[in-house]
């Protein structure tokens, strides 16, 4: 059965789109290579041996943190829901599909940056290569357990409403780990900066310090690590066998629990969408300075921005982050930088809101055969945008303002305001220029099905939106003229973006609805580029 | 005022391509108002990909369509006024309860408070005024026939493009559909549907098309397609049927 699932994989890898697959394949083989290449200058004692278990580390944690970091993502390539029709023993099913795990590109850029190890070892002969080279089979087969159950169990869990917190509060910290980890470094090395003082607090380590290396190589990403450096070192039998069999005892254990993870998944008969909370219909909204039209898209919105679990975990996530990172700066002598975290927000809320068509599906047919129905739609998602992060952005920068003081209040201010005006207008239209177009609206009950990976988009208008928010502060001046150059850049955006939307999606609307019917986003370039 | 002069759909020339596949070819129907159409054909006919560009979802790669006199091409916001869409497969905003998805469209389409009776009206009749607080995302097939149903007649439309309306949907709700369809038809409104149930076709249907390979086989009134057989027989024998051999392993 093995044999069977590995073909079926293989097939089903062979058909597959591969672009997303060879970006990861090419992007992983070069940072393996630089990996590589940090071990070999280190055996040359140009740079310190422990900065390849830091990057083994920062490997491992990708294999743990990546499936959770990304929680719309389903990782099984060959359905379950299929496979449940066959009269198997799922605990055998299981672990036949267990091993065709192993068969991906994540698997293969990691054996290449273990391969490390073997460049660490060679210095020791032989036998020591020998023992680097299981290291590498032990450490993989590791790293490939923890991140495969992990996504398992985030999988299990996304099925829930604690769940799809969990996720967004996971993903939050991440952000804003990523967004504002490095402010208590700076603030440490500039702690005058808010004054004006930029005097520099020069570190005095100058190496990896011992400890930290010892705690690195100590964790389980780094067992593989130390065994090919006691191999190299002649250390004898022990320290090289010990964490060898740590791996391989601790990676059989994950495989166990994954295995376990996917029999209870096959026995589950397919889950429908159950109204845990049900839903108030909600009254008709009445919007000063909008249409009936553009008020009903509004109310339509901001019921689907509280309700589809897919949007639930973007609006959970895209709040929350710019809040811990309130929190992070507040932890420092930083105080002064706080009222940045308004514009901050709206450039989070841009990212959460860049792929709504994709994410509403094929109920855009609903659009297409409603006359003037796409000009409010693109409106009427630009206003609950406004609503929903814009307005509380701009709301943020000025009450952090007012609490801090802050010198760079007004510039805050002003970028929140420029910023919330890019997102309000940039997300409805890269939601029609990059739609990531995955499972159909009726068909995603929980966020951890397939809802198409919106990276491409939030990468694009993660710079524009952030260079609005920049630009006020930068060409400002005092507080008056950032908020005065934020008014006219929001007004310029804001007049120019919707009518280039409303007729995008007037010449894209049939073509997207069939890439979204298909799952195809290739549907939607034919079908431009036939046009064309 | 209703000109009863002016077909309520007019297809001419309708051809479609996707790549090399010619999925219709040079198709021209010509439907009178007040009529209920029937489309039928084998799966992959091209049924509904004529529909699809009869209610403006796709464009086609050659001819025109049009609704009470409107060009789709030309005239694209007149004709979609006159059109009510029932799709098959697709999504509603899945987010909504049935009440909020008719205030939706109604809003969107501008409609005065007339809609209100309108909806009460429909969700009463269709049975869905019994789960006010379910999203559509937690409908069954059934029900999703039906809330597609009622937003279709929300804005009294002239025309109704139904797409499989009666697939995978329990007998119960087939019969309330029929009923609300054939108080339509008789108020004046035309329905253009396709199916794959030739027993409700001829029961309901005033005209039929039988289509295959992207063309017309023949159309006309029920009684002259059937000649004198059932629908269904003569269905079978215009598209033709290979005759299945025995297999002597399921013995």
């Amino acid at each position: 059965m093995t044999r069977a699932l590995f073909a079926l994989k293989l097939r089903l890898f062979r058909n597959g789109s591969h672009n997303e697959r060879a970006f990861s394949l090419v992007a992983g083989l070069i940072l393996a290579a630089l990996v590589i290449a940090g071990a070999s200058l280190s055996t040359r004692g140009v740079i310190h041996e422990g900065w390849i278990a830091v990057a083994l580390t920062v490997w491992g944690g990708m294999w743990l943190f990546g499936p959770l970091a990304q929680p719309r993502h389903d990782p099984s390539v060959i359905s379950r829901e299929w496979l449940r029709g066959y009269p198997l023993r799922q605990w055998r099913l299981a672990r036949a599909l267990s091993w065709t795990e192993l068969l991906g590109v994540g698997p293969l850029i990691t054996l290449a940056c273990l391969s490390s190890l073997v460049v660490l070892a060679a210095p020791g002969g032989t036998v020591a290569v020998a023992a680097a080279v299981a290291a590498v089979v032990a450490q993989l087969y590791l790293l490939v357990w923890a991140g495969k159950t992990v996504a398992a169990l985030a999988a299990w869990l996304l099925q829930t409403r604690v769940g799809m917190t969990l996720a967004a509060v996971q993903t939050a910290i991440m952000l804003a780990l990523s967004f504002a980890g490095w402010v208590p470094v700076a603030a440490w090395l500039l702690p005058l900066l808010g004054v004006g003082d930029t005097t520099l607090v020069i570190p005095t380590a100058g190496r990896l310090p011992e400890p930290m290396v010892d705690v690195l190589a100590a964790s389980p990403t780094g067992w593989g690590y130390g065994a090919a450096l006691a191999a190299r070192d002649g250390a004898g039998a022990g320290p090289v066998l010990l964490p060898l069999a740590a791996l391989l005892t601790l990676g059989a254990l994950l495989q166990l629990c994954w295995i376990a993870l996917t029999v209870r998944v096959l026995r589950r008969p397919p889950r429908q969408a159950r109204a845990r909370r049900p839903a108030v219909p909600g009254r008709a909204l009445s919007l000063p300075f909008t249409t009936p039209q553009v008020a009903a898209v509004v109310s339509r919105e901001l019921a689907t921005w509280l309700r589809d679990p897919a949007r639930g975990v973007e609006l959970r996530s895209a709040w929350l982050t710019p809040l811990l990172m309130a929190l992070v700066i507040a932890a420092t002598d930083w105080i002064w930088a706080l009222p940045l975290v308004g514009p901050a927000a709206a450039v989070f809320g841009a990212m959460a809101a860049v792929n709504t068509y994709a994410l509403d599906g094929t109920a855009q047919w609903q659009l297409l055969t409603t006359p003037g129905a796409l000009k409010a739609d693109v409106h009427g998602r630009m206003a609950a945008w406004a609503l929903m992060f814009g307005l509380p952005s701009i709301a943020l920068a000025a009450v952090l303002w007012a609490a801090t003081g802050s010198p760079l209040g007004g510039a805050a201010v002003g970028g929140a305001i420029a910023a919330a005006a890019a997102g309000c207008a940039g997300a409805p239209l890269l939601a029609l220029v990059m739609p990531a177009v995955g499972a159909d609206a009726r068909d995603r009950v929980y966020p951890g099905q397939q809802a198409g990976d919106p990276t491409g988009g939030q990468m694009t208008i993660f710079p524009v939106v952030l260079l609005g928010a920049i630009l006020p502060g930068v060409i400002g001046g005092p507080w008056w003229g950032s908020v005065l150059v934020a008014g006219l850049l929001a007004a310029i955006v804001l007049g120019v973006t919707p009518a280039l939307s409303v007729r995008l999606l007037r010449q894209r609307g049939a073509g997207l609805l069939e890439a979204m019917a298909a799952r195809d986003t290739a549907v939607l370039r034919a079908a431009t580029g036939t046009r064309s | 005022m209703r000109n009863s002069c002016v077909p309520a759909v007019e297809v001419a020339g309708l051809t479609q391509r996707f790549g090399t596949v010619l999925a219709v070819d040079r198709l021209n129907l010509t439907i009178p108002p007040g009529m209920f159409y029937g489309i039928v054909g084998p799966n992959g006919a091209g049924k509904t990909t004529i529909l699809t560009a009869m209610c403006g979802l796709r464009r086609p790669t050659a001819g025109t369509v049009r609704v009470a006199g409107h060009d789709l091409r030309t005239a694209r916001e007149a004709a979609l006024a006159q059109l009510g869409v029932m799709t098959d497969g697709l999504s509603l905003p899945e987010r909504l309860t049935a009440v909020e998805v008719l205030r939706y469209s109604a809003g969107l389409r501008g409609l005065d408070g007339g809609w209100r009776a309108r909806a009460g009206d429909l969700l009463e009749i269709l049975g869905l005024d019994a789960v006010p607080r379910t999203l559509i995302v937690e409908y069954s097939t059934g029900m999703r026939k039906k809330i597609n149903l009622a937003l279709a007649l929300l804005h009294r439309p002239r025309v109704l493009v139904l797409d499989e309306p009666f697939e995978a949907i329990d007998p119960v709700s087939a019969r309330s559909i029929e009923q609300v369809l054939k108080q339509y038809v008789e108020a004046g409104g035309t329905v253009v549907l396709s199916s794959h149930i030739m027993d409700f076709v001829e029961r309901n249907c005033r005209r039929v098309a039988v289509v295959a390979g992207g063309r017309v086989l023949v159309e006309g009134p029920v009684e002259q397609v059937a000649a004198g057989s059932t629908l269904n027989e003569r269905f079978v024998e215009l598209v033709g049927a290979d005759p299945v051999r025995t297999l002597e392993w399921l013995a």
